[in-house]
């Protein structure tokens, strides 16, 4: 009997968990598919009557708030795909360079380098964020792709040599050593052996760092003054600060920003549970 | 932290050859390793440098030039009541942030470890908050906040803990921050959890035999075997909540924008440098912070990290 109490006030508290991590989610799509009458009764309705998709059309410039609402959604859709998906193959290419020489090859300066990679791990946003706004201003990068994927690239760098740094090590060095052995050069061993070896590894970092770039505000909103760089986060977060917008086609804009993470979290769940261990502890 | 690995041995080969290859392979190292260095010497410890200098210079496009400014920075600072209550309001940020975020990724790990049917999509489910952008996170929230149509409001009235819907998030400042810690704790919450999990596998079953064995009970379980192993990893997830909640911007500046009410450091430094364009100040706010965090996460780290040993 007591036994039974227990098991069921464990899925009482797993269903808890769910809702708690579900239901902001589960809210914000709720609304998005709810007239603004609707989403204005009280008490509030959990489940939209009739849904409608016309808060996302308004979002494209189509039906009668679209005027107001639209805010270049379209751009800052295309915006944060290639921000952040450049600096996940810039940050990557570089990172996993560094990460197997630091595992796997010997040099003099290998310690001093390999610190003050890491060292740069613990800098918060404040160290660089005026000094980068300043330096990107006097180059001419402010309200360009490059000058965005370069920053955040530089962030993102120390983590995910951290993360290959680790999965590099892991490999059993059996493998590389009997390519070697068959008179392998070091660039074979490293693109031949190595590389293909680690692909879950480096999925694992590249869903991370594209994670990173998709999250990313206050950069942007520095270096970036006008829509023709400004990524989803900035024009959502002007959406709602303007209060004119409905909070209808807000939350349908949410979504649309949520869309893709969540994608990435149910199918590849897995990896980032990996990366992300692989990144923390050690 | 771990040691950088030394790498292969050398093998049957002739030690000219051994010579000419360790040379080519150092030559290859620096080649791998030069990208990155560039990257972070010029993006990240350069501007870094910069900040601390800076901080000590006057700049201010309204009022140039730009000269050596000594303290002036920081008592302009200290003695600016605004800024003194963004440090206390991110000190309840941290102690919000950290606190939750412990205690609630305990929680969650411990009664995620053993397997159950649909634990993988569950977990699936845990982790999407971490995956999601903390504005949009404001922005969701904000609407669950709302004090005219939000969804809390609703719920709490309905459950007669209201008599009329609230202004939640403005007046009241210790309330605000709360609120507002609750949507980035929401979203750190996960890596806290997964920290936790992969620290309880960790641990051998023969510890939890040998106490059932001793007649131990639930708690005492918990408190004497669980707790103590998984330190490592809720020290590590104790430092990571530190430096996000001591860095917390995005929610902040959505559900609280400019009002000093629940402002955080981050956002006051936002809003000197870059509506302000009080440079000089945004520097010295900015250096105290990156040197405040560093401190503390290494502190923190030391105090809470200890190698576990069975």
């Amino acid at each position: 009997m007591r036994k039974r109490i227990g098991v069921w006030a464990r899925r009482a508290a797993i269903a808890l968990v769910i809702l708690w991590s579900l239901f902001p989610v589960y809210w914000a799509l709720d609304t998005s598919l709810m007239t603004n009458a609707e989403a204005q009764s009280a008490p509030a309705h959990f489940l939209a009557t009739q849904p409608i998709f016309s808060n996302y059309q308004a979002l494209f410039g189509v039906g009668p708030e679209a005027p107001e609402a639209a805010g270049g959604i379209a751009r800052s859709i295309v915006n944060i795909v290639v921000e952040s998906g450049g600096a996940m193959l810039l940050t990557l290419v570089v990172a996993i360079l560094g990460a197997y020489a630091f595992a796997r090859l010997r040099f003099r300066l290998k310690n001093l380098f390999f610190y003050i990679v890491l060292g740069t791990l613990t800098l918060p946003v404040y160290a660089t964020l005026i000094p980068l706004y300043r330096i990107m201003t006097q180059v001419g990068l402010v309200n360009t792709y490059l000058g965005i994927i370069l920053v955040y690239a530089s962030g993102f760098m120390p983590l995910a040599m951290w993360i290959m740094y680790n999965v590099f090590l892991a490999l059993p060095p059996a493998i590389e050593e009997a390519a070697v052995i068959d008179g392998a050069s070091m660039l074979q061993r490293f693109w031949k052996v190595a590389l293909p070896i680690s692909t879950p590894g480096i999925a694992a970092t590249a869903i991370i760092t594209f994670l990173l770039g998709w999250g990313q505000f206050i950069f942007p909103l520095v270096l970036s003054s006008t829509g023709s760089t400004q990524p989803l986060t900035v024009v959502l977060a002007a959406l709602e600060g303007r209060h004119v917008v409905p909070y209808t086609i807000v939350n349908a804009a949410a979504i649309i920003a949520i869309a893709i993470p969540a994608v990435l979290v149910f199918l590849l769940n897995r990896w980032i549970v990996e990366g992300i261990i692989a990144g923390s502890v050690k | 932290m771990s040691q950088p690995a030394t790498s292969g041995r050398r093998g049957s080969l002739t030690k000219e050859f051994a010579e000419r290859r360790s040379i080519r392979s150092e030559a290859m190292a620096y080649g791998m390793v030069a990208p990155l260095l560039v990257f972070i010497l010029a993006l990240a410890l350069y501007p870094t440098v910069l900040t601390t200098i800076d901080a000590f210079m006057h700049i201010d496009p309204v009022t140039p030039p730009n000269h050596f400014a000594g303290f002036g920075n920081f008592t302009a600072i200290f003695s600016n009541p605004e800024i003194r209550q963004s440090f206390e309001n991110t000190g309840w940020y941290v102690l919000f942030g950290v606190g939750l975020t412990v205690v609630l990724g305990t929680t969650f790990g411990l009664l995620l470890q053993r397997k159950f049917r649909g634990r993988g999509v569950v977990l699936a489910i845990v982790i999407l908050p971490w995956a999601l952008p903390g504005v949009v996170e404001g922005v969701i929230w904000s609407w669950i906040y709302d004090p005219t149509f939000g969804v809390l409001n609703s719920v709490l009235k309905s459950l007669h803990l209201l008599s009329q819907y609230q202004l939640f998030i403005g007046t009241r400042q210790i309330e605000s921050i709360l609120l507002t810690s609750l949507v980035q704790v929401w979203q750190i919450t996960p890596l806290a959890t997964l920290l936790v999990l992969a620290s309880l596998q960790g641990i051998p079953g023969e510890l939890y035999e040998a106490a059932r064995v001793d007649g131990a009970g639930w708690w005492q379980v918990i408190r004497r075997i669980t707790l103590p192993c998984i330190r490592p990893g809720l020290a590590i997830a104790a430092v990571e909540a530190l430096v996000l909640s001591l860095n917390i911007f995005d929610q902040v500046y959505v559900l609280n924008a400019g009002a000093s009410t629940a402002s955080s450091v981050m956002s006051m430094t936002y809003f000197i440098t870059f509506q302000g364009l009080n440079f000089g100040q945004g520097y010295a706010l900015s250096l105290l912070a990156t040197v405040v965090t560093v401190a503390l996460s290494l502190g923190t780290l030391k105090l809470i990290y200890r190698k576990v040993t069975f």
